[in-house]
């Protein structure tokens, strides 16, 4: 599943930061990527529990934020959040709505980690 | 504990090979399409179309990642262009590094136009830029109108979607009016072109598309 490639690419950024800022023990990863992003929250938590092994994120905590849908009106103009995706405008009740949001992909926000050498690299 | 910002796309390590590979291609002058669509939606037939449509005009290489049947790379190769089998080792997608490590085995100095067949999966390839100029997707009748509501995100990212097999239109549940407009709301810039592989219908603006979209990058780099 593509979720062991983000995991890979994510392990990956870890190393980065440590080698850049010297810590050896990442206690949580803060992420976020749009709810309709494609990305399966149990099968990528499945998968870094399997990649993580014997890295320095093993054991990590995995925090995930999904961001809402949001859809724009092209009748009104009105935008906002909205539980479903294709749905009708809530200001207007047009169907004329575009996607504006919920597609973001998966981002690392940022990594708690044990102690850093060099806070400002 | 200290933490660390970071505020980085997870995949930015492929979308920076991705970016290698569009520097490459743009060196080279390489107009570079990243095919989509659900197993058997009709990835390989329209490659297959598209290269004889297109052969006498532009110099065709095919990057090969479908793992769906065995038998892609083969039927490509009848139509007299090199193609590149990818390995994706049960991956459901191609990414840049796999598409940067097929590229040796294309003589890239003699090709005007690359098209990568991607594994047939509607969720994962959208993901995953390689580089393309143009994302083009495939949805076939068979497969419902209910597609673009359940995967908004490659409709988003492409630029083109085809709707493949409208021969069949008369004896499957096609919405084609649904698909559409579910389509258009995940992506309002995006073309819709209407096609029977099987029948020719359609192809004709399929091929004026593309040629169209070629010469523009052509002329952009002239
Ligand atoms: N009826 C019909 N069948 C088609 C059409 N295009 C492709 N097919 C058939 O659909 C099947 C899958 O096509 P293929 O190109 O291998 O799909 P891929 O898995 O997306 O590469 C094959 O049996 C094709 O002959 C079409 O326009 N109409
Ligand atoms: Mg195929
Ligand atoms: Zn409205």
């Amino acid at each position: 599943m593509h979720e062991m490639s983000l995991v890979c690419s994510l392990l990956d950024i870890v190393e980065e930061y440590a080698g850049r800022h010297g810590f050896s023990r990442v206690k949580s990863i803060r992420l976020s990527c749009g709810s309709l992003a494609g990305v399966e929250e149990k099968a990528l938590r499945f998968a870094f529990e399997v990649a993580s092994k014997g890295t320095r994120a093993e054991g990590a905590s995995l925090e995930l934020e999904v961001l809402p849908i949001v859809l724009r009106c092209l009748a009104c103009g009105a935008e906002g959040v909205s539980e479903d995706f294709p749905s009708a405008c809530r200001a207007c009740g047009s169907s004329e709505t575009v996607l504006a949001g919920g597609t973001e992909e998966l981002r690392c926000e940022d990594l708690e980690v044990d102690e850093v050498e060099r806070p400002c690299a | 504990m200290p933490v660390i910002n970071v505020v980085r796309q997870v995949l930015d390590s492929n979308d920076r090979i991705a970016g290698g590979n569009r520097a490459l291609f743009d060196e080279k002058g390489i107009y570079v399409m990243n095919l989509m669509s659900s197993p058997g939606a009709g990835k390989t037939t329209l490659v297959e179309k598209t290269i004889d449509a297109l052969k006498g005009r532009y110099r065709i290489a095919v990057i090969e990642g479908d793992i769906q049947s065995t038998h892609d790379a083969e039927r490509v190769a009848r139509h007299g262009v090199p193609v590149v089998q990818i390995n994706t080792g049960g991956g459901c997608h191609i990414d840049a590094n796999m598409v940067r490590e097929a590229l040796p085995g294309l003589p890239l100095d003699e090709v005007d136009v690359l098209i990568n067949e991607n594994v047939g999966n509607l969720v994962c390839p959208a993901e995953f830029t390689i580089g393309e100029n143009d994302k083009v997707m495939i949805l076939s009748t068979p497969e419902g109108a209910d597609k673009p509501s359940k995967y908004p995100l490659m409709f988003h990212e492409s630029s083109v979607m085809i709707i493949n097999k409208i021969d069949l239109l008369p004896y499957v549940e096609f919405d084609i009016v649904k698909a559409k407009a579910d389509a258009l709301a995940c992506n309002p810039e995006l073309v819709i072109i209407e096609v029977s592989c099987r029948t020719g219908q359609g192809l004709d603006a399929w091929v004026e598309w593309l040629t169209t979209r070629v010469e523009t990058f052509r002329k952009g780099r002239a």
